[in-house]
């Protein structure tokens, strides 16, 4: 059962990211406690990574890591707005097989989340078309919950 | 036991070999390689040992790429099999990595020698692809041993049409373009299981001598695009589509020099009618060939920098195709 004020945030290293994490702070410090997921979602290796030695394990827990970084910055600018830190979970997980978009979509899905909050990249019609838009994605397949994409 | 020498082979393939060219040569020793790895050293004339089968190089293969001539490609070597007498050509592992700039954009290219082998297997009887199999060398390395196809390059075969553009779209295009669509929907297969093409281009299809059937070549190429994995293959595939349905692809200059367009012609052409990644390329084809109808343009349209649209799938790409293909 979806919840609307069980909320995703998919984050990245980018501003609007970082935007849309204030965004929701302040929008809904007035509201009941809600339920926050600051999601990080990362690609499978590039196709040489195995080749040139590379260890899973290894590329796992380096984006582990980076992802610890940006929640941390997500957690500050959420208590910040008042949102109580028991308030916010994390979760980090690999797109495998599938692409970012659709990682968060299975993720919102499987936690029944109602709202799903990404910031929105600004990119041109050729970086579309090459390298996708998740925020895109996400609004074309958002028939049965809501999605606030923040510049 | 491990045959080190050529003198040392089996009588039945030293006879084989000895009745090449390749094999009588002094210019080389027939050195036999069962470790690939470094196929630079692999020369005219030496013997490859994979599958308990000997191999003699007998050529290379050659290709041309970003307007240089065709050069030779040392890790595809052309070979005889020893034992049989029938020629493959074999593809040995070349671990290369380049920066590929489209429309300013960067897009990291890799060769995927496991991918092509996991192709392999999935096309083994597909009429619209090449075929072969894969091994690995003592060393490791995926040796991919392909059988030939005799046939002609797809963009040489469209050049063979020898009549003005109009005769051509009327009476050869739509052939042609039933053809293509079965290359397409192959593609389409390619991605169901997850697989890109990698690379392709109006020479990576082969029209067969036997049956006409046009056949996908080359599939080690693999790209990193996390959120648009198919994203090149479909621009690819429009690329083709523009190629087939102008007989040429038209570049500001193509347009100047080709009889009956000239200046007034480009005059018309704005930045919207350009490719969408290569911005020298004019999809819109109706503004040189006003013949050319709605619906197939649409679908070219669709690749532009205009493009309120494009599409998101092959799957998508071939049905506007197919349901044009079926009005001609």
């Amino acid at each position: 059962m979806k919840s609307w004020d069980k909320i995703l945030i998919a984050v990245d290293k980018t501003t609007t990211a970082m935007h849309a994490v204030k965004y929701v702070g302040t929008i809904i410090r007035s509201l009941k406690p809600p339920k926050i997921t600051l999601l990080y979602v990362y690609p499978e290796p590039p196709p040489n990574f195995y080749q040139a030695g590379g260890l899973l394990p290894d590329y796992e827990n380096e984006k582990r890591a980076f992802a610890e970084g940006i929640f941390s910055e997500s957690r500050t600018v959420l208590t910040e707005c008042s949102i109580d830190s028991e308030n916010i979970d994390t979760v980090t997980r690999m797109a495998s097989g599938e692409t970012i978009s659709q990682t968060i979509l299975d993720i919102q899905q499987e936690g029944g989340y109602g709202t799903v909050v990404v910031g929105k990249r600004g990119v041109s019609r050729a970086e579309e078309f090459l390298f996708g838009s998740i925020s895109n994605a996400l609004v074309h397949s958002s028939g049965e919950f809501t999605v606030w994409v923040v510049g | 036991m491990r045959v080190q020498t050529a003198n040392d082979l089996p009588p039945n393939i030293l006879s084989n070999l000895r009745n090449h060219p390749a094999g009588r040569t002094s210019r080389t020793k027939n050195r036999i390689f069962y470790d690939t790895s470094n196929f630079t050293a692999i020369d005219y004339g030496d013997i490859i040992f994979v599958d308990d089968r000997y191999f003699l190089v007998v050529a290379y293969t050659k290709e041309g790429r970003f307007g240089i001539d065709e050069q030779p490609k040392p890790w595809v070597p052309k070979v005889l099999d020893l034992e049989s007498g029938e020629r493959f050509i074999i593809k040995l592992v070349f671990h290369e990595q380049y920066e590929l700039s489209m429309g300013g954009l960067k897009v990291i290219c890799y060769r995927n020698p496991e991918k092509e082998a996991r192709v392999l297997e999935l096309v083994q009887d597909h009429p619209h692809s090449m075929h072969g199999y894969s091994v690995e060398d003592e060393a490791g390395n995926i040796v991919r041993i392909l059988d030939i196809i005799s046939g002609k390059r797809l963009d040489k075969y469209v050049y063979s049409k020898s009549e003005d553009h109009q005769e051509y779209f009327e009476n050869d295009f739509p052939g042609i373009l039933g053809s293509y669509l079965k290359s397409v929907e192959t593609i389409s297969l390619f991605h169901q299981h997850g697989f890109k093409h990698g690379d392709i281009r109006r020479d990576h299809i082969l029209v067969d001598y036997d049956n006409g059937l046009f056949r996908w070549i080359d599939f080690d190429y693999d790209f990193f695009l996390p959120e648009r994995p198919f994203a090149l293959d479909l621009f690819g595939l429009g690329n083709i589509l523009l190629f087939l349905s102008g007989r040429q692809t038209f570049r500001t200059r193509d347009v100047l020099h080709f009889p009956g367009m000239g200046e007034k012609t480009l005059a018309t052409i704005t930045e919207k009618d350009l490719s969408l990644l290569s911005q020298d390329r004019i999809y819109n084809l109706q503004k040189l060939f006003p013949y050319i109808p709605d619906a197939l343009n649409n679908i070219l349209l669709h690749f532009t920098v205009g493009a309120p649209l494009f599409y998101d799938s092959v799957d998508e790409f071939y049905n506007d195709l197919a349901a044009y293909h079926q009005s001609c």
